[in-house]
């Protein structure tokens, strides 16, 4: 399966980013399951329940876990056992651990020192203005809020302007000005050309960043494509609610007739009704409370979590 | 050697408590040399200063110790926290970064024990004429320390529990199994030690004499410091970083 926009010559000849077949079990625990997709420049965001398997893409992404089964490249090149790989690579881990006693200017540096770039301190200057932290650049990390710490991650990561940046729950902690603005800087990097891949499993984080989705329940790549694809086939769904009115048995009788709904059930008087579509269903159910006379009190989703939208699109 | 990793892992080193722990502990000889020095005791100051001083605090003690709470810290202890992945993404051969915090926690273990050897030396032997007993425990010290630094930053890419292990070892193995087996004095860096002590040190037999011949000590101490300098960097290679992590 590949997100990117097929580049000529076929997804995969110019992937930046190209998993294959790939596996990763821990003894009898799969963790990930045969995933195949193709990433080329913009923003992909995994998004999936914790423990679906995310952090375990990203860790093999970022060469820091090896396959089971299945192969991994990265602009063309392994990254497992493969350091010079990370010229290009940006990492944001989602682990909140930093060097205490460092200031960020002097964290940010040392990653500049690391990949022998012509000015670090230049660099660093910049990486740190990137992601506004230059009036606390001086202070020592160990005094850091954890959205600070975020912050000075993602400094770390940019720092040597890599073309390809994995971020591990980047917006963890961040205050929502925060989050905006790591928001505006990755679509900007996006636009130059840079392949941005971040995990998270907030569906708004997702839907306001990510251009291409890629869902992840039980390690299984459940759904991918563009946001609208994949909230389409969260709207379509089937979907039940929990209905309270005045005549929970004559609402019922009468919302079985509509086309949109597909189910009802009544149990110890509890209305429970399962709609095809949530939209007709949305506009169907007051007008058919109001012709039967009846006082609608509530309808109320009762699977809208997270988990049981993923639940669904795997079982789909 | 990588610079920027080497001067991280001396301010990590230089801030962890037990550093200063050591300190106190390094501390130990000196006074001890000092109460020998200006006590009235009967036993012969060059076997004091060699089986004791030397033999039983510093190299069965303070050395080891001290090589533990470097060797484990300089690589463990980022690897233990998760910081390690900031240095291991980095385009730097895993070997580079093996070789540099091995030099820093070396060196550091180094400034530690051989201050304390060579001042509790001199002061317990100051105007008896065994300089060389100083010296050769200082160059013992120097060669031993990397032995077991190697040994100890191998573990803790092996093992989250490093330290308990090479306090197992230490205490267990090099302090009692290997007293008990004469066998397994082989695989005690703290013989090799004594042994090119010795052999440097030129003492006769009756003051201080050592399991391992100097030569052999030393192709030993060579062996174990390949040895687990390679399985150090082929573990880090392989390094991977799990989900609980």
């Amino acid at each position: 399966m590949s997100t990117a926009p097929a580049p000529a010559g076929g997804p995969a000849a110019r992937a930046a980013i190209e998993l294959v077949d790939v596996s990763r079990w821990y003894g009898n625990v799969v963790a990930v399951n045969e995933i195949s997709f193709a990433l080329g420049p913009g923003i992909a965001g995994l998004l999936g329940p914790n423990g679906a398997g995310k952090s375990t893409i990203l860790h093999m992404l970022s060469g820091f876990l090896r396959p089971s089964a299945g192969t991994i490249r990265v602009l063309g090149q392994p990254v497992w056992k493969n350091p010079s790989v990370y010229r290009e690579i940006g990492l944001v881990p989602e682990r909140e651990a930093l060097y205490p006693f460092l200031t960020a200017f002097e964290f940010v540096l040392l990653g500049a020192r690391l990949h022998r770039l012509p000015d670090p301190e230049a660099a660093a200057a910049r990486a740190i203005d990137m992601v506004d932290l230059r009036d606390a650049q001086h202070r020592a990390i160990g005094g850091y809020s954890k959205g600070m710490k975020q912050r000075v991650k993602v400094a770390a990561a940019i720092v040597h302007d890599p073309r390809i940046l994995l971020l591990d729950e980047p917006f963890n902690g961040a205050d929502p000005r925060q989050r905006l603005h790591l928001m505006d800087m990755l679509r900007t990097m996006a636009g130059e050309g840079r392949t941005i891949v971040f995990s998270s499993h907030i569906l708004e984080e997702v839907e306001r960043l990510a251009e291409n989705v890629l869902v992840i329940i039980a390690g299984r790549l459940a759904a991918a494509g563009d946001f609208h694809t994949i909230r389409r086939l969260m709207t379509d769904r089937p979907h039940t609610f929990t209905v309270r009115s005045s005549d929970n048995r004559r609402l019922g009788a009468a919302l079985i007739a509509q086309p949109s709904v597909f189910g009802v059930d009544l149990t110890d008087g509890l209305l429970t009704v399962r709609a095809a579509d949530l939209a007709a269903f949305a506009f169907a159910a007051p007008r058919v409370a109001q012709t039967q006379g009846i006082r609608l009190f509530e309808v109320r989703p009762t699977d809208e979590s997270l988990e049981s939208v993923f639940s669904y699109l795997v079982r789909r | 050697m990588n610079w920027p990793v080497a001067q991280l892992t001396l301010r990590l080193l230089l801030n962890q408590k037990r550093t200063v722990l050591l300190a106190v502990l390094a501390l130990v000889p000196v006074l001890l040399a000092a109460v020998f020095r200006w006590g009235s005791f009967e036993e012969h100051p060059a076997d004091w200063a060699s089986n004791r001083l030397m033999a039983q605090i510093i190299v069965a003690a303070l050395l080891p110790l001290a090589a533990l709470i470097f060797g484990t810290a300089a690589l463990g202890s980022e690897i233990d926290d998760g910081t390690a992945v900031y240095l291991l993404a980095k385009p730097i051969p895993r070997w580079r970064v093996v070789v540099s915090k091995l030099v820093v926690a070396w060196l550091v273990t180094v400034a530690f024990v051989l201050m304390a050897t060579v001042v509790a030396g001199v002061l317990a032997l100051a105007g008896e004429g065994h300089a060389l007993v100083v010296v050769g425990f200082a160059v013992a010290v120097i060669a031993g320390a990397l032995a077991y630094c190697t040994v100890f930053l191998a573990l803790s890419v092996a093992t989250s529990r490093a330290f308990l292990a090479g306090l197992v070892y230490v205490f267990i193995w090099e302090g009692l199994v290997t007293g008990l087996f004469e066998g397994t004095r082989v695989l005690s860096i703290r013989e090799y030690t004594l042994g090119l002590a010795g052999w440097i040190a030129s003492l006769s037999p009756k003051t201080f004499e050592p399991e391992l011949a100097g030569g052999q000590s030393l192709v030993l101490l060579a062996i174990v410091c390949l040895v687990a300098g390679w399985v150090g960097v082929r573990l880090l290679q392989r390094f991977e970083t799990g989900e609980s992590s």
